[in-house]
């Protein structure tokens, strides 16, 4: 038998080893997070939007306005008698870092609420990190159908419209004005897959057909081949999902070529920051979107008024949906938690399950509200297409169509994608 | 057979138009050893300046301004053509001098420094010039598009596609028949012995990296209207570049330029039967030349071939 000897220094070093290895693995952060916020502490949010990569420039306007929402309600004393504070941490247009910024954003910074996306893949991942501590989630702007559907989750709520409202409101009408021959360019990730796949359906119930569909990796820059293709298959349409940088680079090249009269073309969704600045010609096509600053509805104007004055150095001149939806969205969450008369997570989320925000108040046509089922805000879509006769007004880059009802372009098959934890489920907290 | 022509001349235009990305690349990493990932800091610069001096809202207020503003685009043009890659240049000259503690020492140092460099600059693109999308407006005798084979093509493709033809033959002239080219390619062959011939290698450094960014500088002119203008457009340059002279061989003039036609080839050929793979196709061409000749196609012999 050996024998063994214990030796002072050995038996601290090993004690200082197991607690330091227990409370690694066992917390306290966890819990610390959760009660770390007292009531006189300023109630703070993680900004995750992306300010590099394919949606750095859109990630910018989704960050102004939820910061323009901020500073107005701090101007008004705060969310419950207390400052709102938040930090921004540069979600890089990648999951991964939306994995990392959001658990970096919990657990060490100690928000009690994160809001910003406009890419799905990063939005999905970052909902993930937040479901698991019961984060309140806001996805401002990523449009994926999926996000309100098989990626839903109790503690998320998605504020765009999806590819599925937008497409709806542009399929059927394109169908009967141009033909039934659709080509697809869709974007090769998340949000392009899903809204491709629901213009495919829509296709196949109001008797339309897709001959071809060009998948477009992220980060193209050279769409010639993806032209040629289409010139040589001369589709009535073609229906693009294509988003960030990527459509900026497809529409300089369609205009280049022509191409936007000659074909008729259908893009699904059309991001203000992604075309502010270009000449008119590249915004050929019809397309859709939640909002646009030349709508004749009261508060417009004012709205306008405010953007310009609160960012008065700003290239972009006038607000754009992008901005809208992260100002909505936040000023509807502080709004929530002010009614909930706590920031009690679950109570909050009561609060925003089912919200009926009337059209005044949001500066559409038709009142919006949320649906309790998906989370998703159900509002007016707008068709859209570039506006020629602006004349010296460089601003005015869009003229509105038509606007569907939220009920005329709801997403049905979200809702039975959708399956959100329970409340149990979901880990409570005050933030 | 006849679907496939239009896109091996795509893919050849393509192949062109990213030689002309990869030349100033090529020559910074052969005469300099250095890898310098600020060369897609300066493509975008130089787009940046020629912006600026075509639209000239910064100076539009002042006489000189309205004046300038009333000449005819394509002069403005011309002149953006020389003006922003010398500014490119100038920015250059700048970060070689920067550079300068580093040579000797471990490749990492420069391989830092201008990584660094190139966030510095991007960084001040957007305080100057907003994180916006840009627009590098042409003259409209090179806009537009013409018919050929049933088919559409853009004529500021064809263009752009013969000023890199073009740029490619006069560096090739500077390389191989004069006599600063023959200094050049000694120094990038061997440095020490261009030395103690009496030339100042210091110089021929700084006019070697301000020589790569000025083509940098003529690339991102050049490749703005058709891939847009953005403050990171840098990162979509770096790395075909860097994936191009490991194609042809680190530091081969005629290795990288053909590098670039096969990988102008793969993208448009796959970016038409298998978009997908667009992008990838690069990355495949590279595994396959490396894989099979890990000097790159014109690479020269390493010591331990021998």
């Amino acid at each position: 038998m050996s024998e063994t000897k214990i030796s002072r220094r050995g038996l601290l070093t090993g004690t200082t080893a197991l607690v330091g290895g227990v409370a690694a693995f066992s917390g306290p952060w966890k819990h610390n997070r959760a009660y770390a916020q007292a009531a006189d502490k300023p109630v703070k949010i993680g900004i995750t939007s992306d300010a590099s990569g394919q949606y750095a420039n859109s990630g910018a306007s989704d960050r102004r306005g939820m910061m323009m929402a901020i500073d107005e309600a701090n101007a008004k004393g705060g969310v419950l008698g207390r400052k709102i504070e938040y930090i921004h941490l540069d979600t890089e247009t990648a999951a991964a870092t939306g994995s990392r910024v959001a658990e970096r954003m919990i657990t060490r910074e100690e928000c009690g609420f994160l809001v910003g996306a406009v890419s799905s893949g990063v939005a999905n991942a970052i909902s993930q990190v937040a479901q698991r501590y019961g984060v309140i989630y806001l996805n401002t702007n990523s449009s994926s159908p999926t996000e309100s559907g098989k990626n839903c989750h109790r503690v998320k709520f998605v504020w765009d419209g999806n590819g599925t409202n937008f497409a709806k409101a542009a399929v059927k009408n394109s169908i009967d004005a141009y033909g039934k021959k659709w080509m697809l360019l869709t974007n090769d990730y998340g949000w392009g897959h899903d809204t491709a796949a629901s213009t495919k359906k829509l296709l196949a119930t109001y008797g339309g057909e897709v001959t071809d569909e060009i998948l477009i990796p992220q980060g193209t820059r050279d769409f010639s081949a993806a032209l040629l293709k289409i010139q040589q298959a001369n589709p009535d349409v073609v229906a693009a999902a294509v988003g960030g940088d990527d459509q900026v680079a497809m529409r300089q090249q369609v205009a280049q070529l022509g191409m936007g009269e000659k074909t008729a073309w259908i893009n699904n969704q059309q991001d203000w920051p992604d075309v502010y600045g270009l000449p008119v010609d590249n915004l050929f096509g019809v397309f859709g979107t939640t909002w646009y600053y030349g709508l004749d509805l009261p508060g417009v104007k004012e709205f306008v008024a405010r953007y310009q004055a609160a960012y008065p150095e700003t290239v972009m001149r006038v607000p754009g949906n992008v901005f809208y939806n992260g100002y909505m969205a936040t000023r509807e969450l502080l709004a929530a938690i002010e009614r909930a008369g706590t920031t009690n997570n679950i109570a909050v989320i009561k609060q925003l399950e089912g919200l009926k925000m009337p059209a005044e108040s949001r500066m559409q046509h038709f009142d919006a509200w949320i649906d309790p089922d998906t989370h998703q805000v159900q509002q007016t879509i707008y068709l859209a297409t570039a506006n020629t006769k602006a004349g010296d007004d460089k601003d005015n880059m869009f003229k509105i169509l038509a606007q569907s009802k939220p009920d005329d372009v709801k997403d049905d098959d979200a809702a039975a994608a959708c399956k959100l934890e329970s409340y149990e489920d979901t880990p409570s907290f005050d933030a | 057979m006849y679907d496939l022509i239009p896109h091996i001349v795509n893919g050849l235009t393509l192949g062109l138009l990213f030689a002309l990305i990869a030349l100033g690349f090529t020559l910074i990493v052969g005469v300099m050893e250095v890898i310098n990932l600020a060369h897609g800091a300066f493509f975008a610069l130089g787009a940046y300046f020629a912006v600026a001096v075509i639209g000239g809202s910064w100076f539009s207020g002042t006489e000189f301004g309205a004046w300038w503003l009333g000449l005819p685009l394509a002069t403005r043009y011309v002149v953006a053509l020389i003006f922003g890659p010398i500014c490119a240049a100038i920015a250059g000259m700048v970060l070689e001098l920067c550079l300068r503690p580093t040579y000797g020492k471990a490749p990492l140092y420069g391989l830092l420094l201008t990584f660094g460099a190139a966030l510095v600059i991007e960084e001040l693109i957007r305080v100057f010039w907003g994180t916006g999308e840009q627009s590098l407006t042409i003259p409209q005798t090179i806009n537009g598009a013409f018919l050929l084979g049933g088919l559409i093509f853009s004529k500021y493709k064809f263009f752009a596609a013969a000023f890199a033809v073009l740029a490619i033959f006069l560096v090739w002239l500077l390389l191989e028949r004069t006599p600063y080219g023959a200094i050049i390619k000694a120094g990038s062959h061997d440095s020490e012995m261009v030395r103690a011939l009496g030339y100042d290698l210091s110089k021929l450094r700084l006019a070697v990296f301000a020589f790569g960014a000025c083509l940098a500088g003529l690339a991102g002119i050049t490749m703005a209207p058709i891939w847009g203008l953005r403050p990171h457009i840098g990162i979509d340059v770096v790395i075909p570049a860097f994936l191009i002279i490991v194609i042809g061989g680190v530091g081969s003039f005629w290795g990288a330029v053909a590098a670039a036609m096969l990988v102008g080839l793969s993208v448009g050929i796959s970016g038409a039967y298998a978009p997908a793979w667009a992008m990838l196709s690069m990355y495949i061409l590279l595994i396959l030349v490396v894989g099979v000749r890990a000097r790159g196609l014109l690479g020269r012999k390493s010591a331990l071939e021998n």
